[in-house]
């Protein structure tokens, strides 16, 4: 399908997809989750990743990021091919330039908020201070509290914190919200907006929730391992316009 | 400090039930391992120290009497390095405070302390013998302490029929009775033996021997031939009565030592590796569990962009730091464990010092050892957790696939209840999991039958020994053969209930080109006073005819039933013979060959001579005999079966129950470990089942019966099998603690396997005790909560 975001000119794409497949077993049945999916990424852009469950969405997800491979197509990052580095380069990547934030926020509990960004911050490049992170997603008085003692959505923001801190060139969001209320998930995703406004970090979040989109220069919708619809917002709403 | 390491200690603190477990069991097997190398090294250094300090002689010769000019002719013989002839008597005493008579062994010194002799004192307390003071003796320690005696002292002994006033002048020690047993037993009697030191001059008017010896030592000068000098010996004392010479390998005391250190070795190996085992079965299955809950902290790290290496290390952790206080605990417990069997040591052998040392390599190959166990315990785990993508980890495990079982047949699903079938499925979906949970207990189990089993081999020891094979009070030693007479003059004591004689000759045994000096006992029967009994407890008859041999012997010349063995008497008229070999006997203790009395003096020639006499006494009567015989000229030694059997159940009940009870606390100690992690894993694996069923409105004793029930049918079904594998261990035990000297006999009492079920249930029930209690504790709602 004809994407909109093509005729609009961002320069060399960040991410480039170009005929993904994935299909894996799960127990004793086989699962087809993406069917030739090709699409770019273009710097500093907020992307929603639009899906019902099952859509293949997460799945997309955890390629970009190098959790996962394909079963055939190829992924390029800065025109580098990812689907055929190796498992050093891929720790690397993901090292060095993704960012992620997962639906059930995935901190270590043995360790304290700040603790558990600092864990980023440790190995990272060219990392800022986790404090600094942390204040970024309005937990600095928060900072030694350990994951039992935090919210959903504080312990959201500490996975957000820990995302950032290495200042990844690309944010990836796995339904970040999913598992908060609407008060609390309006929160967060301020919290997202504002890394990709301030810092300008190329975000993509992964979301079922059709409400969202408004937050996002660019929506595509996913549906049944393909892609549905590509389309561009010309006004960006600010997570505390959304509803749902 | 690195945040992946205060994560691991955090969680290994949140752990610590567990890791203790696994680090209490690495610190057993260290603990054997270091103790018993450090006492192996400590039996070898201080024997060496003591050997060299002392001149420990290499070869040793005893004969009837040879002119003193012969110590010169050996020493001229090539490969000897110095020779050393004394004059050695075995003597009754009279000691005060004891009505039975003791035997003294009494041995000849210079003089003059001048030069440097061959198996030199060293004299604890007191002094050196002064010249010109011929009553003048120093006596060996453990003889003087087990008496009260100290220097000083006067004790009375008959020399050559004549008794004799010896004063006590010092206490000392020589490396020829590191291990000081009377001639003719094993085990120590100290009250009723010791050894004299007294100067060459007195005894050699005292047993008119001058310009005579019967006893010579040498030592051999590097490189030279022990095989060869003991052939030339033979040779030229041969008319003079010769015993036949023979190395350090013959020698019983060094051989006692030698046996002692080769067994601390066997120790080292057996104990250890079955706990280091146990150790990396233990750590697999905590690790495999703790790399299961963590899957999505796995995926997030590696999300992070940690490398399969630092994640790797991470989990590793988990195996090495409980291994490594296991290790230090070990270590350090090793060090007091070896020092306090040091002690015990001290009791049996006598050292002029006995050192204790551990040697850092001992100690750094046991941190080895059991770092390697970590990683072996832990690699598989660890493996998984770094294979695993990043992706897969993150989403939850799919479900276990359940098939229906062998238990699931619609005629056996009526009758079994749902938490019964709960429990049965479990263990048939993971039946090597299973298997080796179970196995694990029943190498406790196993651990528990081999530590109670030398009890009872030793209990069967002083069966035979002492009961079964010697029914005489008392054995008269002469010095030299005697006449039939002798029966008579021992008849006409009053008291005397019963009275057997045997001769006993010193032979050369051939048989092609194996030889071994060897005494032959001819017997007057096998169902007097003396039976020969097996070391199952069984009565061997006395063949007619042919010679009997204990199995090992038999074994050590090739021989068997039917052969014919050659027999060169080494005194009298030395005759060459050879005899029929009738059979054999499975013996307890020693080596030895039995034939009828009969049959001996018609091949060795001097019929009717006795070396010894078994008398059955009235006890009434004991303190009048006893009088008697410490009068009797020519009487060599006296032994008493009672204080025999009293003295060896108080030294080696003391090192039996040490050993078992520390045994018995490690098998303890596996066997929690193994249930209670067991249980554990089951817990943490099947808290949101087990709640959900609560939830569901099951009662708590109903899900405590899933769990533990499981755990209870592990621990019953793998009693039996721990059983047979402790019959196994035990026989392993037995054939590496058996040698020339003794066998231990395979024997286990119902109780042994009693006590192991009793202790391992126990065990199991207190481990279920604490399980329960965290399961009845679990809060529902938390439990729900969390994402499997």
């Amino acid at each position: 399908m004809e994407s909109d975001s093509e005729s609009i000119s961002h320069g060399p794409p960040v991410l480039k997809i170009s005929g993904l497949s994935k299909t894996y077993l799960m127990g004793e049945v086989t699962v087809e989750a993406l069917k030739h999916v090709s699409i770019d990424f273009f710097s500093g852009e907020l992307v929603v990743l639009l899906g019902a469950s099952g859509s293949g969405k997460s799945t997309l997800l955890n390629i970009i990021g190098g959790l996962d491979v394909p079963s055939e197509g190829k992924l390029f990052f800065h025109g580098r091919e990812i689907t055929a580095a190796t498992e050093a380069e891929l720790t690397a990547y993901r090292r060095r330039s993704i960012g992620f934030v997962f639906q059930f926020y995935n901190l270590i509990s043995s360790l304290s908020a700040l603790e558990n960004v600092q864990l980023v911050t440790d190995i990272a490049e060219d990392p800022m201070q986790a404090e600094e992170a942390l204040r970024l997603v309005g937990l600095g008085n928060r900072l030694h509290h350990f994951p039992a003692q935090l919210s959903g959505g504080e312990q959201q923001r500490v996975a957000i914190a820990r995302a950032v801190a290495k200042r990844p060139e690309l944010l990836l969001c796995d339904e970040p919200t999913g598992a908060l209320d609407f008060q609390t998930g309006k929160l967060v995703l301020e919290v997202i907006e504002k890394v990709n406004r301030e810092l300008g970090t190329t975000t993509l979040v992964i979301t079922h929730n059709a409400s969202i989109a408004g937050m996002a220069d660019r929506v595509v919708r996913l549906g049944s391992g393909t892609v549905t619809e590509d389309r561009r917002n010309f006004v960006r709403m600010t997570p505390s316009e959304l509803v749902w | 400090m690195n945040l992946l390491a205060k994560k691991m200690l955090r969680e290994l603190l949140h752990l610590k039930g567990q890791m203790l477990a696994v680090a209490a069991v690495v610190a057993c097997g260290i603990s054997v391992f270091v103790s018993m190398s450090s006492v192996k090294y400590s039996l070898e250094a201080s024997r060496e120290q003591y050997y060299s300090t002392y001149r420990f002689s290499d070869v040793f010769l005893q004969v009837k009497r040879a002119p003193e000019f012969y110590r010169e002719v050996v020493s001229r013989i090539p490969g000897v390095a110095s020779v050393n002839s004394r004059i050695v008597a075995d003597v009754t005493l009279d000691v005060p405070g004891l009505d039975e008579p003791a035997t003294g062994r009494l041995i000849s010194i210079p003089e003059y302390r001048t030069v440097p002799v061959l198996n030199d004192l060293y004299i604890e307390r007191g002094r050196y013998i002064e010249p010109g003071n011929p009553e003048e003796v120093i006596a060996s320690k453990p003889f003087l302490e087990a008496n009260g005696l100290s220097p000083g002292d006067r004790i009375s002994a008959v020399i050559n029929g004549r008794k004799k006033q010896l004063v006590i002048v010092g206490m000392g020690l020589s490396p020829e009775y590191i291990y000081e047993v009377q001639p003719g037993s094993f085990f120590p009697d100290k009250r009723r033996f010791g050894v004299f030191w007294m100067s060459r001059r007195a005894l050699e008017s005292a047993l008119d021997m001058s310009g005579a010896f019967n006893d010579l030592t040498l030592t051999l000068a590097h490189g030279a031939s022990e095989k060869d000098i003991i052939m030339r010996l033979d040779t030229i004392f041969r008319r003079y009565g010769s015993l036949g010479a023979y190395g350090r390998s013959e020698q019983l005391s060094d051989r006692f030592i030698v046996d002692e250190i080769k067994q601390v070795g066997i120790q080292i190996t057996f104990l250890p590796a079955v706990f280091l085992a146990v150790a990396v079965f233990l750590l697999n299955m905590v690790l495999r569990r703790i790399v299961a809950t963590q899957r999505d902290q796995i995926a997030v790290l590696k999300a992070m962009g940690f490398s399969n290496e630092e994640v790797g290390f991470h989990y590793l952790g988990f195996a090495m730091v409980p291994t490594a206080v296991g290790a230090f605990v070990g270590t350090l417990l090793g060090v007091w464990l070896g020092r306090e069997l040091m002690n015990i040591y001290a009791d049996f052998y006598n050292f002029a010092e006995l050192v204790y040392l551990f040697r850092f390599e001992d100690v750094i190959l046991a941190v080895l050892l059991s770092l390697a166990a970590a990683l072996i315990g832990a690699l598989g785990a660890v493996r998984g957790a770094v294979q695993l993508p990043p992706a897969e980890a993150m989403r939850p495990d799919s479900p276990v696939i359940f098939k229906h079982g062998v238990f699931d047949r619609p005629s056996l699903r009526k009758k079994v209840s749902v938490p019964v079938r709960i429990i049965l499925r479990n263990l048939e979906r993971r039946p090597w999991k299973a298997a080796l949970s179970a196995l694990m207990i029943s190498l406790a189990v196993a651990i528990l039958i081999a530590g109670r089993y030398t009890y009872d081999a030793v209990d069967r020891m002083v069966q035979v020994e002492f009961n079964a094979k010697h029914r005489e009070d008392v054995t008269v030693v002469f010095k030299d053969p005697m006449p039939p007479s002798v029966a008579y003059t021992i008849a006409s004591f009053s008291g005397i209930l019963e009275h057997e004689y045997y001769r006993e000759e010193p032979v050369r045994m051939r048989f092609g080109h194996r030889m071994r000096r060897q005494s032959v006992k001819g017997l007057q029967s096998s169902n007097g006073l003396q039976r020969l009994v097996d070391k199952e407890n069984r009565q061997v008859e006395l063949p007619t005819s042919g010679i009997l041999l204990t199995s090992e012997l038999a074994g050590i010349l090739g021989v068997k039933q039917g052969d014919m063995l050659g027999i060169e008497f080494l005194q009298g008229r030395q005759q060459q013979r050879e005899v029929r070999v009738a059979g054999t006997i499975d013996e307890i203790l020693g080596l030895s060959a039995y034939m009828h009395i009969s049959e001996l003096d018609s091949l060795a020639g001097d019929a009717g001579v006795f070396n010894a006499a078994y008398l059955r006494i009235d006890k009434t009567k004991a303190g009048e005999l006893y009088s008697d015989f410490k009068s009797i000229p020519g009487v060599g030694s006296i032994m008493m079966l009672q204080a025999l059997k009293e003295s060896f159940d108080e030294l080696i009940a003391e090192s039996m129950m040490t050993s078992t009870f520390i045994l018995t606390s490690f098998a303890c100690v596996l066997a929690f470990a193994v249930v209670y992690n067991g249980a554990r894993i089951s817990l943490s694996e099947r808290a949101r089942e087990l709640v959900s069923l609560r939830v569901l409105g099951m009662t708590r004793a109903e899900i405590s019966f899933i769990l533990l029930g499981e755990q209870a049918l592990l621990t019953l079904f793998s009693i039996p099998p721990g059983f047979f594998l402790g019959i196994g261990l035990s026989s392993l035990l037995a054939i590496g603690l058996s040698s020339e000297l003794y066998r231990l006999p395979l024997v286990f009492s119902p109780y042994n396997f009693l006590f192991a079920f009793v202790v391992v249930v126990l065990v199991s029930a207190v481990s279920a005790a604490v399980v329960r209690r965290r399961l009845v504790g679990l809060d529902l709602v938390e439990v729900l909560k969390t994402r499997e």
